[in-house]
């Protein structure tokens, strides 16, 4: 299989190779590969603080039992399956329409769009909490236009809490990926675009026929990136809906409970179990590793 | 962890002590720039005064950014760059008492605690030994718009002596005279439950700090509050702490049962000027009810791996320990109630505040703090709040509060542990 | 005709509206901040809409409570550090995935990616024990070092390099030049736009980074804006103004570098077409 790649033309790794890709491999297996394997150890392990016991499994045991995990791992699944597609989506067609040399103020609306990512969370959060609150700007925006007769109660519904946590980090993150395709259509051949449009290929057409096939890479790696940032989603759902003096809850009812946010709390928040902690954050390495490697396989059955 | 790194984590920290005895720079942590840094800033300026060569260098992270930092660089082993003092918030005491041995210098050698609130004092207390220096306390109060009340038929005598189903009552009385809430409350947060549940001298623990959610007449009590305040409508939702704060400073809302750290909140209107009360709170109807209570709160501790333990303590126990001074400055600068009960007998305790029409609030406070039931706070109050906090809002739905109890109990169980 | 042309018209209004309505609400928040940071807290917490006149109040509680040349000094210092060894050592691994073939390469690659998939949460305690061991707890490059060898920065020069020619490659091995040389002369003034996209990403990633600088930096003259910033809004009673007038502060140099990098980004294009 090899022998037919066009990639086995290509040199073989000799000490230039290694020079390449050294210095990058040293620096993520110390720093990186190193306590990784130490967390890995940790899981094994079970008490608080510092007072840490072998354990084996115990910890798998009690994950099965935990019903504030499930919770977690059914938020967590909710927040990517609609927040990915969704946002990917809306970036790729504002890319698109972006990159249509006839629009004006091409470069104004660009930056605008892109502008959301290049906030600190501190502003971020303050701002979205003032402007979802009960009679805050969008409910009193909504009811002046008709939309709802009484405000919509973002902080107090399980539903709603998630909706408002997925418009933040659309808002947040639909910029910084329209960028990234946005490049990628900057390096695609014009002439191909002109040929086909010659050729009377209405622009839906060209935007599903050359557009997307030619941005594949891109979209796997995108797709990827906001896989693994909505599976470790943690900034906004701690910033938006945090608040109490001691514990309080993760949104109406634990509804913005996410994986990251539980480990947080165990890690940081309740008396410190490092071990549990662990063993979380290995159910998260687990379905990052299945979903992105669904995705790659994904991404490959179309080439054939 | 290993003990071998433990050991010499500790050994290393006690050779810096050698090296160091001469300079007594006094790192602290703390988290609020305008409450107890500013205050911990003013303890180190007096100290100095008799001890030229203090050196105080106080830290100020965001609360959780500092728990943050504390539970790591304790959980690592690493003396390097961790401070000599940090203020620890009460609930949060016995968390780290217990779960780092070891990690905490025992004060009880040094300070006199008998001084002190007595409820301060157990909830840093570990093995017959005392971990802190009690700083602020969070005693409450109900402070109440003695114009709305009295617009709605209550005169401040009244409201002295309610119990929360006559809270409830004047509230929808005050709703229909004056078009306001009575309160705002974040059903995402059981600050209110806690409240209420310590009032009556309960928790979610019991005396030796094993979880005690079924059969707690004080939390169900709580809870059944909680819920009548829900389904009775008598709120205006809050959405966070800023969200909160902005009902009653913004006027939306009659009153606000809170701890006594909110005073300054609530004078940065000075347009409602006169326009505010107190009153002790609502009480429950089941044994051991009282009118007082406490919310938050926080206390001092000192590290033991700390080069400059000594002077640490020695400070402490100067300026929080015996000042009487100290406590006058701090009230009436930061409007901070220290839990020294001595503190009351000075000048500024007496005075009276024309913001709260000429009452002596702080004498009414440290009179209430003396009798606030003292409970153990455990090691997981944390853990339980999160979840007693996730099902408030199934009390609204009009879930019955055995129920609630219930499944607040089944998942408590698989935190505490 | 007419009706085609309509129709044209139409969907280019829609078009232009589509744009728009995104342009809005994405720039809405940062207007909403400038007009915070004219405001009294009480009245950002009401979002009031309009400038107010609380700005140099705010200002002056600001620059009271903060050393703003120091700590945007210390921001400056590791964003630059960071961004500038991360471009370098990510790209060179990038290029080098793509361009040498290894029976290791894959595996050593997927390990790497590996590595994206932990929460930062569980890799934390670990990280500072690693540090206190090198004796670089509360330094800078305690803050920078574990950022530098970016998988994320590395997968996306070795997706980008999969559109790097390789006839300039091969032309360039017939003339006779080393590898570093192609790299240095030929690759990465090809890759600008690709760089000048990843310099974004990383710059502002190392500017605003918060979790990891908060746990390893321990005294008040080695923190960052994030971090004050953070603390500012830690208060029982946070003085939104004077946050508002740090997170306006703290935004500036991540949109300068944004503007200034949107031109590059352009010609880079231009340029790697031909």
């Amino acid at each position: 299989m090899s022998a037919i790649s066009p990639r086995s033309t290509r040199p073989r790794f000799d000490v230039n190779g290694w020079l390449f890709v050294g210095p990058a491999l040293a620096l993520i297996a110390t720093f990186m590969v190193f306590p990784v394997l130490h967390s890995l150890w940790m899981s094994f392990q079970t008490g608080l603080g510092m007072r840490l016991s072998f354990a084996g499994l115990k910890n798998i045991n009690r994950l099965f039992n935990d019903p504030l995990f499930f919770t977690a791992l059914t938020n967590t699944f909710i927040f990517f399956l609609v927040q990915v597609p969704v946002m990917l989506t809306l970036a790729l067609v504002t890319a698109a329409l972006l990159n249509n040399p006839d629009i004006r103020f091409r470069g104004v609306l660009r930056t605008a769009i892109f502008l959301p990512c290049v906030t600190s969370l501190v502003a971020y959060t303050v701002l979205f909490k003032s402007m979802f609150v009960a009679n805050g700007l969008i409910n009193t925006t909504l009811i002046n236009l008709g939309i709802v007769d009484t405000g919509i109660p973002w902080m107090t519904d399980p539903f709603w809490c998630r909706t408002m946590i997925i418009i933040a980090i659309t808002w947040r993150w639909t910029g910084y990926n329209m960028i990234f395709y946005l490049a990628a259509m900057q390096n695609i051949d014009r002439s191909v675009y002109e040929a086909a449009r010659i050729d009377g290929v209405p622009t839906y057409a060209r935007f599903a026929f050359l557009t997307v096939p030619m941005l594949k890479p891109v979209i796997l790696f995108t797709t990827v990136t906001s896989t693994i940032g909505t599976l470790q989603l943690f900034d906004e759902v701690s910033t938006i809906t945090g608040g109490g003096s001691a514990g309080g809850a993760a949104g109406p009812g634990n509804s913005a409970l996410t994986l990251s946010l539980y480990i947080y709390n165990l890690t940081f928040k309740f008396a410190p179990n490092f071990g549990y902690a662990a063993t979380v954050s290995y159910v998260i390495v687990f379905l990052v590793a299945i979903l992105s490697f669904l995705q790659f396989y994904a991404a490959r059955e179309r080439k054939a | 962890m290993n003990r071998k790194t433990v050991a010499l984590a500790f050994a290393s920290a006690s050779l810096i002590a050698i090296t160091a005895a001469q300079a007594a720079e006094v790192t602290v942590w703390c988290w609020d720039p305008n409450f107890n840094v500013a205050i911990m800033k003013e303890a180190g300026e007096i100290y100095a005064k008799t001890h030229p060569d203090f050196k105080l260098n106080v830290v100020d992270f965001a609360k959780a950014d500092l728990e943050q930092k504390l539970q790591t660089g304790l959980a690592s082993g690493v003396a390097d760059g961790m401070p000599d003092i940090v203020l620890i918030e009460d609930y949060g005491a016995q968390k780290y008492l217990q779960s780092f041995p070891d990690a905490f210098a025992p004060l009880s050698d040094k300070v006199d605690y008998s001084g002190f609130a007595p409820y301060k004092v157990a909830l840093a207390t570990l093995d017959d030994k005392v971990y802190s220096m009690p700083f602020d306390s969070g005693v409450t109060g109900f402070y109440y718009r003695k114009d709305l009340l009295s617009q709605a038929g209550f005169q401040p005598a009244d409201l002295q002596d309610l119990t929360w189903d006559k809270f409830i009552e004047i509230a929808k009385v005050v709703e229909e005279k004056t078009g306001k809430k009575m309160m705002a409350y974040d059903p995402n947060d059981a600050g209110l439950t806690r409240i209420i549940m310590q009032s009556a001298g309960g928790w979610y623990f019991d005396k030796d700090g094993n979880l005690a959610i079924e059969g707690n007449a004080a939390l169900k009590a709580a809870l059944e509050v909680v819920q009548k305040i829900q389904t009775a409508n008598i709120f205006r939702p809050a959405a966070g702490w800023a969200d909160w704060v902005g009902a009653f400073t913004g006027g939306e809302v009659a009153s606000v049962t809170t701890g006594v750290w909110i005073t300054g909140t609530v004078k940065s209107q000075p347009e409602q000027s006169g326009n505010w009360g107190i009153a002790p709170i609502p009480k429950l109807t089941i044994d051991g009810a009282t009118h007082y209570s406490n919310l938050g709160g926080s206390s001092w501790y000192v590290l033991a791996a700390s080069p400059a333990k000594d002077e640490a303590i020695d400070f402490l126990n100067d300026i929080y320990g015996k000042d009487i001074d100290f406590y006058q400055k701090i009230l009436v600068d930061r409007g901070a109630v220290g839990s020294l009960l001595a503190a009351r007998e000075g000048a500024a305790y007496k005075s009276t505040d024309a913001f709260f029409g000429g009452e002596p609030i702080w004498q009414t406070f440290s009179d209430w703090l003396s009798k606030v039931p003292s409970v153990n706070y455990g090691t997981f109050t944390n853990e339980v709040d999160s979840v007693v906090a996730a099902h408030q809002p199934d009390l609204a739905k009009g879930a019955s509060v055995d129920d609630v109890i219930k499944a607040i109990d089944e998942q408590a169980k698989t935190l505490v542990q | 005709m007419t009706t085609h042309g309509l129709k044209k018209r139409l969907a280019s209004a829609a078009v232009y509206l589509f744009l728009a309505v995104m342009a809005f609400l994405s720039v809405f928040p940062f207007l909403w901040m400038v007009i915070g940071a004219t405001n009294s807290t009480s009245d950002i917490i009401k979002g009031k809409m309009s400038f107010g006149e609380g700005l140099l109040v705010n200002a002056a509680t600001f620059f009271s409570q903060v050393n703003a040349p120091l700590i945007f000094w210390n921001s400056a210092k590791i964003t630059i550090i960071a961004t500038v060894s991360t471009l370098l050592i990510s790209s060179l691994a990038g290029y080098g995935f793509e361009i040498f073939s290894s029976r290791f390469r894959e595996k050593l690659y997927s390990l790497m990616l590996l590595t994206l998939m932990i929460p930062f949460a569980a890799l934390m305690i670990p990280l500072f024990m690693l540090m206190g061991k090198f004796g670089l707890i509360n330094t800078h490059i305690a803050v920078v070092l574990p950022t530098v060898a970016s998988a994320f920065i590395v997968f996306y020069f070795r997706q980008s390099t999969k559109a790097f020619p390789h006839e300039l490659r091969d032309a360039a091995r017939v003339d006779g030049l080393k590898e570093w040389q192609i790299f240095f002369l030929i690759y990465m003034p090809v890759m600008r736009s690709t760089y000048a996209a990843a310099f974004i990403i990383v710059f502002m990633t190392a500017w605003n980074n918060y979790l990891w600088p908060l746990i390893v930096l321990q005294s008040n003259d080695t923190k960052t804006i994030t971090l004050v910033i953070s603390s500012l809004g830690s208060a029982y009673y946070p003085d939104y103004g004077a946050v508002m007038i740090g997170t306006v502060l703290a935004t500036i140099p991540t949109l300068f570098v944004f503007f200034a990098m949107q031109r590059q980004f352009v010609e880079g294009m231009l340029g790697s077409v031909k």
